[in-house]
C-alpha cells in the first residue's frame, strides 16, 4: 500500500512531547480541547498516535516558509 | 442607553425544564374563568385579563407590583390543568426517553459499565464543544437494543411515537381468533389471517395426538385451546407456533396516557438522567408533561380597541380561552363520572389545544383558527422566521436616522463625498451640545426651525424636557437657547453618515461619506465608487445613516470612510480607481501623446488642484502642424498635462492593456498610454502604487483628479458610439464571407467524410463525438478569422476599438461579433441539438450536421439575423439567463452560510485567530499575520528588507566610521521601569504594584 506520509505534498506530522505540549499551551494560554482536530485514522499522522495526542504539522507555506500548526487528535 | 432604563441586567441564562412548583411560585394570580371582561368593561378577577397580570392601559396601576403601564413588565399567572399534558417541543425527547428507560423500574436500559462510557464520552464531547446528541443518541440505541431490562428482567417493548403526541407500547400478544387459526393447521387447511395466498399454500394435516407428541401438551389441553376455552401461555404457544409452523401473534397497541408517562419518568433516577446529557440539578424528565400551564402576563398579549369601541383580543389569549374551557369541561365531566370514552375525547382536545398554543405549525395537526379562518399566531409563531422574534426584532430591526433612495451620478462630487437631499437632511440630525462657542450657530438653527435648511427638529432643555420645533415657535425658542441645551439640527455640508447597497457582500459595501446638501430628491456619488457598492444607475437605490454619536462619528471617519477602503483586503489592490468613460478619455489623453495649447492645457486641469501649467513641451510650427495652432505657440502635451496629477518622485514601469511600456520616471509619465491597468478599478498600478507608497488621501485626491481631468479631456475629444462605427469596407465583408463560406465547406468535407465511414475518432472519443468537436472548432476557427480581418480594416480611432483596447468596456470579441459573425450559439456547450427528432427546425431535413442546421449565426448584429439564427441565438441567451439566476442564488446562499461560519473569528493580540469559544482556528493570521492591503502587489517584488536597512542606515550616519559604530554598539538595557522583568514573566513583583482593573 501506498505511504501517503512519503508524497510531498503531505507535510510532515510529528507527536508532541508532553512537556513541549505544556510548553505550547502555556504559550497560547489554552487547554489542549481549544486546538484545531484531526481524526485518529487520518493518514497523515504518524502510527502510535493516540486519542488526545496532539501532531506538530510543519508545511511549507506560500506566505512564509514553513508554518506550524498543532492539532488535536480526536475519535 | 444607560442600565437603570432596563428592567434587569443580565447576568447569566440557563436554560433547562422548568419545575411546575416553580410556576406556581412566580404566578400572580390563578386564573381559573375564560371570560375576560365583565360588561362594565373592567377585568374579571382571576380571568385571563386580571390586573394582577400586569397593566396596558394608561393611568391604571398594577396590582401586583403598583407600576404604571410602561414601567410594568407584567407577570405571568397559571392555569392548573385538570389532567397532565404533553409539552410538543419536547415530543422527541419523550421518546427517547420512552425508548432507552425500563418501563417498569424506569431506569436506563445500560449496565453500569456501558453508563460509565457513556458518561465519559460526554465529559469528552462536552469538551470538544461538539454536539453532545450524538452522545445521547447513541447511548439510546445500545438501551433499545435490550430485550430485557438489565436491572429487574422486565420485557421492554417497542415504543411507537404517532406525530404529534400520542405514543404507544406495541406489544405481541395471543391472537384473537387463535383457536380457528390452530386448527386450521391441524386439519391441514389455509390458515386465516396469515395464509395471504389460501390456493398454493400447503399444509400437512397433524391430528392432536402427533402435535401432544411433539410439543408435549395433553391431548385434552389441545382440545381445550381448540375450543378456544383455554389460551396458551407464551412458552406453550411458542411450542405449538414450532410445531404447526404459524404464528399466533399479533401486535397490539397499548396507548400511553400522558399521566403514565408522567408516572414512568418521575421514577427516572437523577444518575440515569445525567448519562443522558440532561442536568438532574435543573431539569426533570416528567416536567416536560405539564400539569400547570404557565400564562403569559397581558403584556405580552395586549388587546386593542377597535375604532367602534369593541375589544379585540391577541390570539394568545383567544387559544388560552379555549384551553380554560376544555379544562373546565374535563373536570365536570370527572366529577360528574362520565364515560372513559368521553373522557379521553376531552384530554385528547385539552392535548390539542395546549399543544397548538405552543406551536400552530405542526405537520400533522389542523392549526388552530380565528373565526375568520386565519390560522391563530401562537407562541412558536411569533419566535420562527424572518419576520419572528429573533430575525425579525433582534437581529435586525428598523431604525431611526436612515433614509433610501434612488441614486444617481455626479462627477463633482469627491469619491468621499455624497449628496443628499435637502429633504433628507433636514428629516435626519445630528444632536449638538450647545456651548459658548457654538451657541450662536445652535440660535441660528433652532430659529430656521423644522422646515428651513439648515434648521433644527428638536431642542432639549438641561431638565431633560424635549420641545418640538415647529414653524410657530423657532424664533421665540431660539431666543431661549443656552448653554448646556441641546440642539438636534438639520445634516449639513461635512457631516458623516454611512452609506450602504444590498447586497451587502464586502465590508466596501458599507463605507462613510460627508455629507453634500443638494437639491432634488436623488442620492449623489462620484462614479468611481461604484465599483465597491457594485451600483449603477438603472434604478439602483441606496441607505443612508446619519450616526448618532461621536464615538460613531469618530470610528466611522477613520476606519469607514471611503478614502480608507481603496485597497480592497480581498485582493489586496485597489477597488476604486477610473472606470468606463475616465479611461477612455485618460487613453485619448494619452496614447498618441497629442499637444495642446495653453487654453485646451488649463481647461483640461481646471477642476483639479493645479493651476499653474509646467514648463511647455515646445513650439507649435507650422511645418508640423496637425494641431492647427499658431506659429510660435507653446503647446504641453497630454502625458505632460497627465503628469500634473502624480505625486513628486513616483517612480513605476509596467505594461499597460494597450500593449506598450508606461514608464514613470519621477512623478513625470514620459512614455506609455494611461489607461485601466494604470489607473483602472480593480488593480490600477498608479491607483495602487500610490495608495500604498504615499497614503489613500494622496490615492483619494489622485483619483479624483484623473476623472476629472479624464472627463475633460473627453469632452475635449469628442465621444460617442454608432451603428456606423461597427460597419466595415465591402472588401473586408467579401473576405469575411469567404472566410465563413470555406469553414462550411470544410464542415461538409467532414460530414461526408464521416458519412462515409472514414472519419478517425481521437483517442477516448467515439466518431460522432469526434465530428462534433472537429465542426465545433472549425466553427470556431471562422468567427475568429471574421473577427481579425474586421480588425484589420477598424481605424484606430474607432471609439468601440477604444473602449476595448483601453479596457473601459466592451471587448474586441463583442466588436467582431457587431462587424464579422456572431458565431456558433451553444447549449450546455455543444452545438444545437434539440427540438425535433433528428433535427432542430423542421427547416431542415432529419439528420443534417451542416453548420447552419445547428446553430451556426453567419451573419453579424449589424448586418442582422435570419428568423432561424434569431432562434438559436435565443436558445442561447436563455440559457445564459437562467445560468445567472441560478448562479446568483446559489452563491448568495453559500455566501450566506460561509459569513455566518466566520463572522465569529477574530484575531487575537497574540496573533492567533480564534472563535469565540477560544478555539484556535489559525495559530498566525494567515500564516504570516500580514494584511492583504499592507503587501506589495508585485508577485515577484519581495519586500527587501536588507536593502530598506541599508537605506536606513545610509540616511541616519553621515560618514562610515559613525556607521560602523553603531553597527558594533551593544545593546544598553533600557530603563523604562523597574519592575520590566516581572511584565515579561507576566508576575506582579510585589504587595501594592497590581493594576485594579476600572470596571
Ligand atoms: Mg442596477
Ligand atoms: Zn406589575
Ligand atoms: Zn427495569
Amino acid at each position: 500500500m501506498v505511504d501517503v506520509t512519503d508524497h510531498e505534498l503531505v507535510p510532515e506530522h510529528e507527536i508532541l512531547d508532553e512537556e513541549v505540549l505544556e510548553e505550547v499551551l502555556g504559550e497560547y494560554d489554552i487547554d489542549r480541547t481549544d486546538l484545531p482536530k484531526i481524526k485518529r485514522l487520518d493518514p497523515a499522522i504518524p502510527d502510535g498516535a493516540e486519542v488526545g495526542d496532539v501532531v506538530k504539522v510543519t508545511r511549507d507555506s506560500r506566505t512564509t516558509d514553513r508554518a506550524v500548526v498543532y492539532r488535536l487528535v480526536v475519535e | 442607553m444607560s442600565t437603570d432604563q432596563s428592567p434587569k441586567e443580565i447576568g447569566s441564562l440557563s436554560f433547562g425544564l422548568m419545575n411546575p412548583e416553580e410556576y406556581r411560585e412566580m404566578s400572580a394570580t390563578k386564573v381559573i374563568t375564560a371570560d375576560t371582561y365583565d360588561d362594565d368593561g373592567f377585568p374579571i378577577d382571576m380571568g385571563l385579563m386580571d390586573p394582577r397580570l400586569g397593566v396596558i392601559d394608561p393611568g391604571l396601576e398594577c396590582k401586583t407590583c403598583g407600576k404604571h403601564s410602561g414601567s410594568c413588565n407584567g407577570h405571568f399567572g397559571h392555569i392548573e390543568l385538570a389532567a397532565p399534558v404533553i409539552h410538543v417541543g419536547f415530543s422527541k425527547l419523550i421518546r427517547r426517553l420512552l425508548r432507552g428507560t425500563c418501563r417498569e423500574c424506569s431506569r436506563l436500559c445500560l449496565t453500569e459499565d456501558e453508563a460509565s462510557e457513556f458518561r465519559s464520552q460526554l465529559e469528552r464531547t462536552r469538551q470538544l464543544g461538539e454536539d453532545l446528541n450524538d452522545v445521547t443518541k447513541s447511548a439510546i440505541r445500545q438501551a433499545r437494543k435490550q430485550d430485557r431490562c438489565p436491572h429487574c428482567g422486565e420485557e421492554q417493548f417497542d415504543i411507537q411515537h404517532e406525530k404529534p403526541t400520542t405514543y404507544y407500547e406495541v406489544q405481541d400478544v395471543l391472537h384473537s381468533e387463535y383457536s380457528e387459526m390452530v386448527a386450521a393447521a391441524m386439519e391441514g387447511r389455509p390458515v386465516p389471517q396469515m395464509d395471504e395466498d389460501p390456493e398454493s399454500t400447503e399444509r400437512e394435516p397433524m391430528p392432536p395426538q402427533d402435535l401432544s407428541e411433539e410439543t408435549g401438551i395433553e391431548v385434552s389441553r389441545i382440545n381445550e385451546i381448540l375450543s378456544g376455552e383455554f389460551r396458551p401461555k407464551e412458552d406453550m404457544r411458542k411450542r405449538i407456533e414450532t410445531a404447526l409452523d404459524i404464528d399466533l401473534t399479533e401486535e397490539d397497541m397499548n396507548k400511553l396516557m400522558a399521566s403514565d408517562i408522567r408516572d414512568w419518568f418521575e421514577d427516572i433516577p437523577d444518575e440515569d438522567i445525567e448519562t443522558l446529557g440532561i442536568d438532574p440539578a435543573k431539569s426533570r424528565p416528567e416536567w416536560i408533561i405539564l400539569t400547570v400551564l404557565p400564562v403569559p402576563p397581558v403584556t405580552a398579549r395586549p388587546s386593542i380597541t377597535l375604532d367602534n369601541g369593541q375589544r379585540s383580543e391577541d390570539d394568545l389569549t383567544h387559544k388560552l380561552v379555549d384551553i380554560i374551557r376544555i379544562n373546565q369541561r374535563f373536570m365536570e365531566n370527572r366529577e360528574a363520572g362520565a364515560p372513559q370514552l368521553i373522557i379521553e375525547d376531552l384530554w385528547e382536545l385539552l392535548q390539542y389545544h395546549v399543544t397548538t398554543f405552543m406551536d400552530n405549525e405542526i405537520s400533522g395537526t389542523p392549526p388552530a383558527r380565528h373565526r375568520s379562518g386565519r390560522p391563530l399566531k401562537t407562541l412558536s409563531q411569533r419566535l420562527k422566521g424572518k419576520e419572528g422574534r429573533f430575525r425579525g426584532s433582534l437581529s435586525g430591526k428598523r431604525v431611526n436616522f436612515s433614509a433610501r433612495t434612488v441614486i444617481s451620478p455626479d462627477p463633482t462630487l469627491s469619491l468621499n463625498e455624497v449628496g443628499v437631499p435637502e429633504r433628507v437632511a433636514s428629516e435626519m440630525t445630528q444632536t449638538m451640545n450647545v456651548n459658548e462657542r457654538n451657541l450662536d450657530d445652535a440660535r441660528r438653527y433652532v430659529a430656521n426651525g423644522p422646515e428651513g435648511h439648515p434648521g433644527a427638529n428638536y431642542v432639549r432643555r438641561p431638565d431633560g424636557r424635549r420641545l418640538k420645533v415647529t414653524e410657530k415657535n423657532c424664533e421665540e425658542l431660539a431666543e431661549k437657547v443656552e448653554p448646556g441645551w441641546e440642539v438636534a439640527r438639520h445634516l449639513i455640508d461635512g457631516d458623516i453618515v454611512i452609506f450602504n447597497r444590498q447586497p451587502s457582500l464586502h465590508r466596501m459595501s458599507i463605507m462613510a461619506h460627508e455629507v453634500v446638501v443638494m437639491p432634488y430628491k436623488t442620492f449623489r456619488l462620484n462614479t468611481t465608487v461604484c465599483p465597491p457598492y457594485n451600483a449603477d444607475f438603472d434604478g439602483d437605490e441606496m441607505n443612508m445613516h446619519a450616526l448618532q454619536n461621536e464615538e460613531a462619528r469618530a470610528e466611522a471617519r477613520v476606519l469607514m470612510r471611503v478614502q480608507e477602503q481603496i485597497l480592497s483586503p480581498r485582493f489586496g489592490e485597489n477597488i476604486i480607481g477610473a472606470i468606463q468613460d475616465h479611461i477612455s478619455g485618460t487613453y485619448l489623453l494619452t496614447h498618441e501623446n497629442p499637444r495642446f495649447n495653453e487654453t485646451q492645457a488649463l481647461d483640461l486641469l481646471r477642476a483639479t488642484a493645479i493651476d499653474e501649467l509646467p514648463a511647455p513641451d515646445g513650439e507649435l510650427s507650422k511645418t508640423s502642424q496637425a494641431d492647427g495652432g499658431a506659429d510660435g505657440e507653446p503647446y504641453w502635451t497630454g502625458r505632460t498635462v497627465f503628469s500634473e496629477l502624480l505625486p513628486d518622485g513616483l517612480e513605476l514601469e509596467f505594461t499597460s492593456s494597450a500593449g506598450d511600456t508606461v514608464l514613470i520616471e519621477d512623478g513625470q509619465l514620459t512614455e506609455g498610454t494611461i489607461d485601466e491597468d494604470a489607473v483602472g478599478a480593480f488593480g490600477g498600478e498608479i491607483v495602487d502604487t500610490i495608495c500604498k507608497l504615499h497614503s489613500n488621501t494622496r490615492a483619494r485626491q489622485f483619483v479624483n483628479e484623473v476623472a476629472t481631468l479624464a472627463m475633460r479631456s473627453i469632452m475635449h475629444f469628442g465621444f460617442s458610439i454608432a451603428i456606423d462605427d461597427e460597419s466595415i469596407e465591402p472588401e473586408a465583408e467579401a473576405q469575411i464571407d469567404e472566410a465563413v463560406e470555406n469553414a462550411e465547406e470544410r464542415v461538409q468535407e467532414l460530414i461526408s467524410t464521416y458519412d462515409a465511414g472514414e472519419l478517425e475518432s481521437l483517442p477516448g472519443r467515439t466518431v460522432d463525438e469526434t465530428l462534433e468537436m472537429k465542426i465545433m472548432q472549425t466553427l470556431g476557427q471562422a468567427r475568429d478569422s471574421a473577427g481579425d480581418i474586421a480588425e484589420e480594416y477598424f481605424q484606430d480611432d474607432n471609439p468601440a476599438v477604444i473602449m476595448a483596447r483601453s479596457g473601459a468596456r466592451g471587448s474586441m470579441l463583442n466588436l467582431t461579433q457587431m462587424a464579422g459573425c456572431v458565431g456558433q450559439q451553444a447549449v450546455r456547450g455543444e452545438r444545437i441539438n434539440r427540438g425535433y427528432e433528428g433535427r432542430t427546425l423542421s427547416h431542415y431535413l432529419p439528420d443534417d450536421l451542416s453548420a447552419d442546421a445547428h446553430g451556426f449565426v453567419e451573419n453579424s448584429y449589424r448586418s442582422g439575423l435570419t428568423p432561424r439564427e434569431f432562434f438559436f441565438h435565443a436558445m442561447g441567451g436563455r440559457e445564459g439567463l437562467v445560468d445567472t439566476a441560478v448562479r446568483t442564488s446559489k452563491s448568495g446562499y453559500l455566501q450566506r452560510r460561509l459569513i455566518n461560519a466566520l463572522s465569529e473569528l477574530e484575531t487575537q493580540y497574540d496573533g492567533t485567530v480564534r472563535d469565540t469559544s477560544d478555539n484556535i482556528v489559525q495559530f498566525e493570521f494567515g500564516e504570516d499575520s500580514t494584511s492583504p492591503v499592507e503587501v506589495s502587489s508585485d508577485a515577484d517584488n519581495d519586500i527587501d528588507v536588507e536593502a530598506i536597512t541599508e537605506r536606513v542606515l545610509d540616511e541616519e550616519f553621515a560618514d562610515e566610521s559613525e556607521k560602523a559604530e553603531f553597527l558594533s554598539r551593544e545593546a544598553v538595557e533600557t530603563n523604562i521601569s523597574e519592575h520590566q522583568d516581572s511584565w515579561k514573566t507576566g508576575r506582579t513583583a510585589g504587595v501594592g504594584t497590581e493594576v485594579e482593573s476600572d470596571d
